[in-house]
């Protein structure tokens, strides 16, 4: 699994996350709003999923792993 | 200013108008292949002239509106209103900046912001080049995104300019909402772009509750800066051209405004061309020769071209050594074609290169025409009219010769001699004032822009139809009427002209016909401003004027229609209700008769309520000489412009009746009142006795006509007037002075400005 929730209840990428990984990433995200996202372990982003972090706007942890991502894109926090 | 400048901008002005009046037409007449060339070539030399003289912010602007006119050329651009637009903007601004150069030499410091501004405005019209790339919507500004885009990631986009001076493009992506079922990963794609200067990805319908959010639904619109070259990019979007907007975006920086080496090669070459043709003497020559030769070589070289470096330099050293720039100028026409397949051996500006050969093009043509500055002309117009005059004292001399001497032979052989020199006199003042007519449709040159606009300002629907455009004019005249003309064309479309709406409530077509006519009478050009529109109403302009308090109400009560529409050209006087900046702040109609009447012609005004208004124009074909009538009173010789005299009357004293302090007479049902022109002129001297016929010339001014006594009428002449100098030019109630054939001076009353 590439999404994960941590113990401390923080959210996790890992590795490549495909375009299935968009839908259990909104569905933690709008279970647990306040919760941050850890991306620096992600090796590289589908679009659907920058979208749900671009729309949700979480507390980022890191740097984006996905180096193409973590220059170009800064989402903003809603 | 140097005479390279000075021919600058006599030919930048000459452009501007043509391509003003081709686009025009092209708006009007739809397209024409022809058009469009002429449209495009006009913009080229502008851009190539304005190099010469170094004015490189002109240069990137035309530039820009050259790069469109080639897109409209090849097809891939529709000649909208919009492009139009945009074309004569970039026209009015480059006119601006031309005026600027004439007067100070420079172009004022906005003209680089100006330049920048109006080029974004021009490229956004371009569509990309190359057949299959993606299209940008056509006819649109710059849009909203990219300007956005720009704005935001500014620092970026100009710290990364410095790095990669090459092309900049604004990309839009918008993919579609199902992509991802398709196995499509957008932001992929511009993974891909090479040369990446600035991102920004948002969502298309920014805000929405997070849980209604689609995760499997593309809302997003990925934008971006990137360099590289088109093809790279059309590459990568080449599944998805329709979702990808690509804009070029390089004006945006300066160095990169010449992403075209090939444009940039040939322009260097091209300008050193005809920087050889203007500097054919002067000391400096065989030294420009020789730089000429080096840039022109370098140029090439640096577009790889080493065979066509090697052909100028041993051109060059050629030239140099004969002093004759023909050789390299031969040798860059070559390398011109060289460089440009499909390339004429020259393009007609007919210098030495031309060999000599005809050519067809009509800038060839057009070289065998002189540019001659019109004071010049006028010198000249001035020198025949004094002949003119001077020949009208071999009769003087004549006479005298006979009275005097009694020698009838040598009487008869000057007046024989002075045939002769009438003749060629009267042919050499013909022929001189030939030089200055010109087709009156240089004074209608303006109008069908002011038409264009004013009508989409103002919501109306007008088509304008100029009739006997060609009728040959004095250029002096031409350009007195230029400004009545505008004044008539506003009024006519303010006024006049009525709305679509209310046209067609009226039942008449929703499109106005604006008729702009001229015609020849004699001596005399007709020009008539007639508007198919909605006609003056005189009770109207009478309220207007007793509102205004031009005239007492009894007194408004006692004029006819034909003479309360005089009143329309009474200054103050205007019947728009709100006040527009279009027309309607009082002044016009005045300042049409004014100007109308400082060159001898008339002014009147036909209206029909609800079929339109024509006003006419009857001006001298030339105002070079006048007739005059040479007039006797209190002793003293006058000079009276006949076209101010209505008419000569012998007016018996029983016609004349005593009306209050005034004496009047009867002419044709109307009262006509008399005063004494030693009276209003306030000559010493007694009164003739009183005869039994009083001479009177009937004047009508403002609308009335009034008899002037005199003594007696002496001649009839055709005179040179020259305007009052010096301490008396301010002296009111003078025309001016003109010389007899006895030497005398004889003072021309401006009879009209007495009256009033």
């Amino acid at each position: 699994m590439t999404v994960r929730r941590q113990d401390n209840g923080a959210i996790t990428l890992d590795g490549v996350c495909g375009v299935e990984d968009a839908e259990p990433l909104l569905q933690m995200l709008l279970a647990t709003p306040e919760a941050p996202l850890d991306w620096t372990r992600c090796e590289h982003l589908h679009t659907a999923v920058v979208q749900v972090v671009l729309a949700a706007g979480p507390e980022l942890v890191g740097q984006c792993g996905d180096p193409w991502v973590g220059q170009w894109i800064t989402p903003t926090q809603r | 200013m140097n005479p390279l400048h000075e021919q600058f901008v006599a030919e930048a002005r000459e452009l501007i108008d043509q391509a003003t009046d081709d686009l025009i037409a092209l708006e009007r007449d739809g397209f024409s292949a022809e058009r469009i060339d002429r449209i495009f070539r006009a913009f080229h030399t502008l851009k190539g002239s304005a190099g010469l003289v170094e004015l490189p912010a002109m240069s990137l602007t035309l530039h820009a509106a050259e790069d469109l006119m080639a897109a409209v050329r090849a097809g891939r651009q529709q000649p909208g209103a919009g492009v139009i637009s945009r074309a004569l903007e970039c026209l009015d601004q480059v006119s601006q900046w031309v005026d600027a150069f004439d007067a100070d030499g420079v172009l004022p410091p906005s003209a680089g912001d100006e330049a920048r501004a109006m080029t974004e405005k021009l490229r956004s019209h371009l569509p990309p080049d190359g057949e299959h790339a993606p299209l940008t919507s056509p006819g649109s500004e710059l849009p909203e995104w990219a300007s956005r885009l720009i704005e935001t990631k500014r620092e970026a986009i100009l710290q990364r300019i410095g790095e990669r001076p090459e092309a900049n493009f604004a990309i839009s992506y918008e993919p579609h909402a199902g992509c991802f079922f398709d196995g499509e990963d957008p932001l992929q794609l511009l993974r891909q772009i090479p040369h990446f200067v600035a991102v920004y990805v948002e969502l298309r319908d920014d805000g929405g509750p997070l849980s209604e959010l689609d995760p499997f639904e593309c809302r997003l619109r990925l934008l971006a800066i990137a360099g590289g070259d088109r093809d790279e990019l059309s590459a990568i979007f080449r599944l998805v051209p329709d979702q990808v907007r690509i804009i070029d975006i390089r004006a945006l920086a300066v160095k990169a405004e010449e992403p075209d080496d090939a444009a940039l090669i040939q322009g260097v070459v091209e300008e050193q061309r005809q920087m050889l043709r203007v500097a054919i003497s002067g000391e400096d020559f065989v030294g420009r020769i020789g730089a000429a030769a080096r840039v022109v070589a370098n140029a090439v070289r640096h577009g790889r071209r080493e065979d066509l470096a090697d052909l100028i330099t041993r051109a060059g050293a050629a030239a140099i050594a004969q002093r004759n720039a023909t050789l390299l100028l031969t040798a860059i026409g070559e390398t011109l074609d060289a460089l440009t397949p499909g390339r004429r051996t020259d393009d007609g500006h007919g210098g030495p290169a031309a060999g000599g050969a005809p050519t067809q093009d009509p800038e060839a043509r057009a070289n065998r025409w002189l540019r001659v500055d019109q004071s010049r002309v006028d010198a000249l117009v001035n020198l025949a009219g004094e002949l003119v005059v001077l020949r009208n004292s071999f009769a003087h001399l004549a006479r005298r010769i006979e009275s005097e001497f009694g020698d009838q032979d040598l009487s008869r052989a000057v007046k024989g001699e002075q045939d002769a020199i009438d003749r060629l006199a009267d042919d050499m003042h013909a022929a001189i004032l030939q030089l200055r007519m010109v087709p009156i449709g240089q004074a209608f040159r303006p109008l069908p822009r002011l038409t264009r606009d004013l009508s989409r300002r103002l919501h109306k629907k007008v088509e304008l139809v100029t009739r006997g455009e060609t009728t040959p004019t004095d250029k002096a005249v031409v350009d007195r009427l230029l400004e009545p003309l505008i004044h008539l064309v506003r009024n006519a479309l303010d006024h006049g002209v009525e709305t679509p709406a209310e046209r067609r409530a009226a039942g008449k077509a929703e499109t106005a016909i604006l008729t702009l006519e001229a015609s020849r009478l004699g001596d005399r050009i007709v020009v008539e401003v007639r508007d198919d529109g909605r006609g003056i109403d005189p009770a109207a302009i009478g309220r207007k004027a007793g509102e205004r308090g031009l005239l007492a109400s009894d007194a408004l009560a006692a004029l006819s229609d034909d003479q309360m529409l005089e009143l329309i050209f009474f200054t103050g006087l205007s019947t728009a209700t709100q006040i527009t900046d279009v027309s309607g702040r009082g002044v016009g109609m005045d300042v049409v008769r004014t100007s109308v009447d400082q060159i001898g012609g008339r002014v009147s005004l036909t209206t029909r309520a609800g079929v339109g208004t024509t006003v006419r124009l009857d001006v001298p074909v030339n105002i070079a000489t006048s007739r005059i009538m040479v007039i006797e009173c209190a002793g003293q010789t006058f000079g009276i412009p006949m076209d101010a005299v209505a008419e000569t009357v012998r007016v018996t004293s029983d016609r004349i009746r005593q009306i209050k302090n005034n004496e009047g007479f009867v002419l044709r049902d109307r009262v006509v009142p008399i005063c004494s022109l030693a009276e209003l002129m306030n000559l010493p001297g007694q009164r003739a006795p009183a005869s039994d016929a009083r001479l009177v010339i009937v004047i009508h001014a403002g609308g009335n006509a009034t008899a002037v006594e005199i003594d007696a009428i002496r001649d009839r002449l055709d005179v040179v007037l020259k305007p009052m100098q010096g301490l008396l030019s301010n002296a009111p109630g003078y025309a001016g002075t003109a010389l007899l054939g006895d030497g005398a001076v004889l003072l021309v009353l401006d009879v009209k400005s007495i009256l009033s």
